[in-house]
């Protein structure tokens, strides 16, 4: 599944767009950075609330297909700015992380 | 020059989380009896107790005004201030903001202002331990606004620490040195985050019972205790240095 299509079930909406056909292999859902760095595989979606600059930067390292920015939450302008710089796509959701990984995990496990 | 020890993070009663024994005066006998010459008051995203220890304490130790503040992003970060002034400005700002949750004592804990006939002068009603709801970058820059110096607290830690939360150091001029937890081993805490290298490193005692207070600490070589002196030895200038102490071996 691509991240693309992600977008479309899980009505995201594209803060930011990077390469929306990139493969998603997988979730993680964590707001400490420090664990996601540890964790996150590559082409994994990271469900998150953080919308720290560096939250660009950690997706970048660890190769995300794409950052899910749960419960509506608004990234600064420079966060989004330098996500399109850096062609790391960061998404939104008006819902909540249990409910965007729960439908995420159905997507792909189900 | 002097060289002489600081301990830049004490909790009094104002924090829900430490003890009721936390009051100002006692604050004041514990520094002394650890033979710390600076130290700043830091509770939890408030600085009511801070003027009360500097009224006792009457110069021996000197101290420092400060808060410890959560940000948005849930990173910890020290406010230290010469000047009461600017330090409770800043408290009242903070509180303005803070999420209408008011801290239940039986779950929490007491959030006392004590003074310094150590009388109970006002509870605070919100709960102290919800994060402010401003961006890290918004702090740090209000606090300079107001003259203060902010660096990372226990910046290895989780929760709070800077890296824990945020992985990487953030971009620009900011941080200027940074606290280490009271247990973590120097070269630990380098080994693991790289770039603590390149960072004056403090260590404080994070106390928040009173045996607690000086159980690690600064060392600083500075021609007196003071805010402005503490910068300049962060930055090595005119031979002024700054040193974190040894690792607490106990208490954890």
């Amino acid at each position: 599944m691509t991240v693309a299509e992600v977008v479309e079930r899980l009505e995201l909406e594209a803060l930011a767009a990077g390469e929306l056909k990139a493969t998603v292999a997988g979730g993680y859902c964590s707001d400490l950075l420090s664990d996601v760095l540890a964790h996150a595989q590559s082409g994994d979606m990271w469900i998150t609330h953080q919308r720290h600059m560096n939250v660009v930067a950690v997706a970048k390292l660890k190769e995300v297909a794409a950052v899910i920015l749960v419960r509506g939450a608004a990234p600064s302008a420079e966060m989004t700015g330098r996500a399109r710089s850096e062609g790391v796509t960061i998404l939104r959701s008006s819902a909540s992380a249990f409910q965007v990984a729960g439908r995420l995990y159905q997507l792909l496990e189900g | 020059m002097k060289r002489l020890r600081a301990d830049l993070h004490i909790h009094t009663v104002l924090s829900a989380c430490a003890g009721l024994s936390m009051s100002p005066r006692r604050v004041v006998d514990e520094a002394r009896r650890a033979g710390l010459a600076l130290i700043a008051v830091a509770d939890h995203n408030a600085a009511a107790n801070g003027p009360y220890v500097r009224e006792i304490a009457r110069g021996e130790p000197r101290v420092l005004l400060g808060m410890e503040l959560q940000s948005q992003e849930e990173v910890e970060i020290l406010a230290l201030f010469e000047d009461a002034d600017s330090c409770l400005t800043l408290e009242a700002e903070v509180y303005r903001d803070l999420p209408d949750v008011n801290c239940d004592p039986e779950l929490f804990g007491d959030q006392v202002v004590v003074d310094e006939q150590d009388n109970i002068v006002r509870r605070v009603e919100k709960l102290l331990l919800s994060p402010v709801p401003w961006p890290l970058a918004r702090l740090v820059k209000r606090v300079e606004d107001l003259h203060g110096w902010t660096l990372p607290a226990h910046v290895d830690r989780v929760p709070g620490g800077l890296l824990a939360v945020l992985g990487l150091l953030p971009e620009g001029t900011w941080p200027e040195a940074a606290e280490l937890s009271p247990w973590v081993r120097q070269a630990e805490a380098v080994s693991r985050w790289p770039e603590l290298a390149k960072l004056p490193l403090l260590r404080s005692s994070d106390a928040h019972f009173p045996h607690e207070i000086g159980r690690s600490w600064s060392e600083l070589t500075v021609a007196e205790p003071s805010l402005a002196e503490l910068r300049a030895a962060a930055e090595g200038r005119g031979g002024r240095r700054l040193r974190a102490g040894p690792h607490c071996k106990e208490g954890r």
